[in-house]
């Protein structure tokens, strides 16, 4: 009797909570209006997102924000989120968009609008020099990590299920960050990033003790930017933004900026693609 | 509802992962009690102790654990250790985490009970023939446990409350099962409603098991 | 690009930030939730057993939930029914509430802790229901339970570090943040811990202290 009571008292104050929301304008306007963009932006993710030695952050991510923010007349305001972060971000609407290199799966689509990509990444291993990784499949024998709830890290599950590994040997971290810390640390022995992070994370001198190693097989990393699934005209006018950048030149630009390689014709003619 | 659709079914399929989070919960605070109370004993006798290299060992350990958060100490033995090279797994470092913590409350829990108990009694106790051993047995423990039992209950939940944070390393528990459930699904709601959902019935029946315990062990004389 | 800097004097006020806001929030959540714990506990002492049952049950909720879960649940639910709140909000509001479950039952304890016949003894004496709780029932009763006020006060402390989850970037975020960037873990979470241990263990130190002198 008691739990039923509980259970009721909880029912109607949900219930009085809904009755007082009323329906909000098209999100578009919403932005204009208020003259910020709320931007959510994985900042622990370079080149794409990361704080720069002021604490501010910055990234390719950040400048996409800033370009949108630019096109839309109003200031930009960016939101720090991890990978768990950013679909209750936009929920609670804290974000009115995601710039965070989000895998446009179908199971992910039920419950959030995705736009056109913008980004392919591939996934790839990076490990401690001396541990063998001539293959995917040399994972097995190391102890393996991602951050939780990655695309990632459902692919890794994927091929390991496939091939009867277990998932003795790997552990999750809470944001890619922790799961370089732990690299760093000797936590793991190899992990499983993007492409880009790990040549961006070579590059800074910091992980000269690894070597970035294979790809997980058969997968490309579709990227897109995402919004509540309901506003459609919303995510049209992004989907059009997308397209300018790619038009405009802007994403060769901010290509060269942050890779320091002019953006492939191969990831182009992808994004292309899979509009 | 302001345009969001439950999405329930996602979660009936994810059931099995929830539960076997549920039970990782559980063993992770029942062990971490578990070991909590043989080290809060020794804590509490260190604090008694005259010696003072004990006294002082005790004294440090406990404050610690008093006046700083839980999750500064899970990223200290996660973290922290491993910048010097001991790698603890995720469990493991909640795990430890949780033990220091429960052994520096139960400790002062432990010390208070045993202090309330007045001297005259032991005497008293002596002078009607009994010994040391049956002093302590039919004498001052039925009194104590009597007086900590609650606020161990407390602490039993506490510590199943504090698992939570194995969210922050990436521990299998409860809470970092829903997250990462949540992640590939993105239905944040659902999965977090039926988490909450899932501790307050783990928690009730601690709490209706501890009362059922007390009940037939102290009959109703509970302080 | 420069991915890795280490510590530096410029991050300081960056730390100061950190520092300020999870005192603010603190605060915050102390205040209110005593001031709530306070009419909650008030009420629980006075009322029948029907009313007490449903209190019970909402604060029952608020203590058998873990406070992560509390607050991601609630700045994704009322942010789904069109009201966001930004995190110091959305904090500052669930870390109030868990306060004031607690603090309703040291309240309620208090108020339990003072003799009828003080109370009747006051009611002889001319003075009127409110009066006795103005000068007899809070003041006794509230003088009986500041050692247990302070121990929830400095756990509310202790876990204003979890609003970190929901984007607050109090001390914790901003040390974990520094974490990052520096990739040197040990210096800045001993600092971290040693803020949280000079605060709360002189408090609760002179609560040990008060809780002493009133057995005596």
């Amino acid at each position: 009797m008691k739990l039923i009571k509980k259970i009721s008292l909880v029912v109607a104050s949900i219930a009085a909570i809904g009755a007082f929301s009323n329906a909000s304008a098209d999100k578009l306007d919403d932005v204009i209006k208020r003259g910020t963009l709320n931007c959510g932006v994985v900042l622990d993710f370079p080149p794409m997102g990361y704080t720069d030695k002021d604490n501010k952050p910055a990234g390719f991510d950040v400048d996409y924000c800033n370009d949108l923010a630019a096109v839309l007349g109003v200031k930009s305001e960016v939101i720090n989120l991890t990978w768990g972060d950013r679909i209750p971000s936009l929920i609670s609407a804290k974000t009115d968009v995601v710039v965070g290199s989000t895998s446009d799966t179908l199971a992910r689509a039920k419950s959030v609008g995705f736009t056109y990509p913008y980004f392919v990444f591939k996934f790839q291993v990076l490990s401690k020099k001396g541990v063998r990784m001539a293959s995917f499949d040399d994972l097995k024998d190391v102890k393996v990590g991602a951050a939780l709830g990655t695309t990632y890290e459902t692919e890794y599950f994927k091929y390991a299920d496939s091939k009867g590994w277990g998932r003795d040997n790997y552990t999750s971290f809470k944001s890619e960050n922790d799961a370089f810390l732990g690299l760093y640390q000797g936590k793991i022995d190899a992990l499983i990033s993007t492409n880009t992070n790990i040549a961006t994370k070579l590059t800074s001198g910091q992980f000269d003790g690894f070597v970035a190693g294979p790809y997980v097989p058969n997968y490309d990393d579709v990227v897109g930017l995402i919004a509540k699934r309901d506003e459609l005209a919303w995510i049209k006018y992004l989907n059009l933004f997308l397209v300018h950048q790619i038009r405009d030149g802007r994403l060769n630009e901010l290509h060269m900026k942050h890779f320091g390689t002019a953006v492939s014709p191969d990831m182009v003619q992808s994004l292309r693609d899979n509009k | 509802m302001n345009n969001y659709e439950f999405h329930w079914n996602v979660v009936f399929d994810a059931f099995p992962q929830l539960l076997s989070g549920a039970f990782t919960t559980v063993h992770v605070s029942v062990l971490s009690m578990l070991v909590g109370i043989v080290i809060a004993v020794l804590l509490a006798l260190g604090k008694l102790s005259n010696n003072k290299v004990f006294y002082h060992f005790a004294n440090i350990w406990i404050e610690i654990a008093r006046n700083t958060p839980a999750l500064f100490l899970i990223y200290m033995a996660y973290f922290g250790l491993g910048a010097y090279g001991i790698h603890l797994s995720p469990y493991l470092a909640v795990f430890s985490a949780l033990v220091f913590i429960n052994a520096g409350y139960l400790a002062e829990t432990f010390r208070g009970g045993f202090q309330s108990i007045p001297t005259t009694q032991y005497s008293a106790a002596k002078s009607l023939g009994m010994n040391n051993i049956k002093v302590y047995r039919y004498v001052i423990l039925p009194q104590m446990f009597r007086r900590i039992y609650h606020p161990m209950t407390n602490q039993f939940v506490w510590s199943i409350l504090m698992s939570s944070l194995g969210i922050l390393v990436g521990m299998n528990e409860l809470s970092g099962e829903t997250q990462r459930l949540q992640s590939t699904s993105f239905r944040t709601l659902e999965f977090f409603m039926v988490a909450a959902a899932m501790y307050f019935v783990i928690t009730k029946l601690v709490l209706f098991t501890s009362s059922l315990i007390a009940k037939k062990v102290f009959k109703g004389e509970l302080s | 690009m420069n991915l890795f800097t280490p510590l530096s004097w410029s991050d300081s006020g960056f730390i100061l930030t950190g520092i300020l806001n999870t005192v603010y929030i603190s605060v915050v959540a102390i205040i209110v939730g005593s001031l709530l714990g306070l009419l909650v506990g008030f009420v629980r002492a006075e009322s029948n057993k029907s009313i007490n049952m449903l209190l019970g049950a909402f604060l029952d909720v608020l203590r058998s939930v873990p406070l992560i879960i509390q607050l991601i649940l609630f700045t994704t639910f009322i942010g789904a029914m069109g009201y966001p709140l930004n995190p110091f909000a959305a904090g500052s509001i669930i870390l109030s509430l868990y306060t004031m479950a607690f603090m309703s039952e040291v309240f309620r304890s208090g108020f339990d802790s003072v003799p009828t016949s003080t109370i009747k003894a006051a009611r002889s004496l001319g003075l009127n229901y409110l009066q006795t709780v103005r000068y007899i029932r809070i003041p006794i009763g509230m003088r009986a339970v500041f050692p247990s006020w302070l121990g929830v006060a400095l756990s509310v402390i202790k876990d204003s570090a979890l609003v970190s989850v929901i984007g607050y970037m109090e001390l914790l975020r901003t040390a974990e943040q520094l974490i990052s960037r520096t990739q040197q873990p040990i210096m800045i979470l001993i600092g971290v811990g040693l803020f949280y241990f000079m605060i709360s263990y002189p408090l609760s130190r002179y609560g040990k202290y008060v809780e002493r002198k009133m057995e005596i």
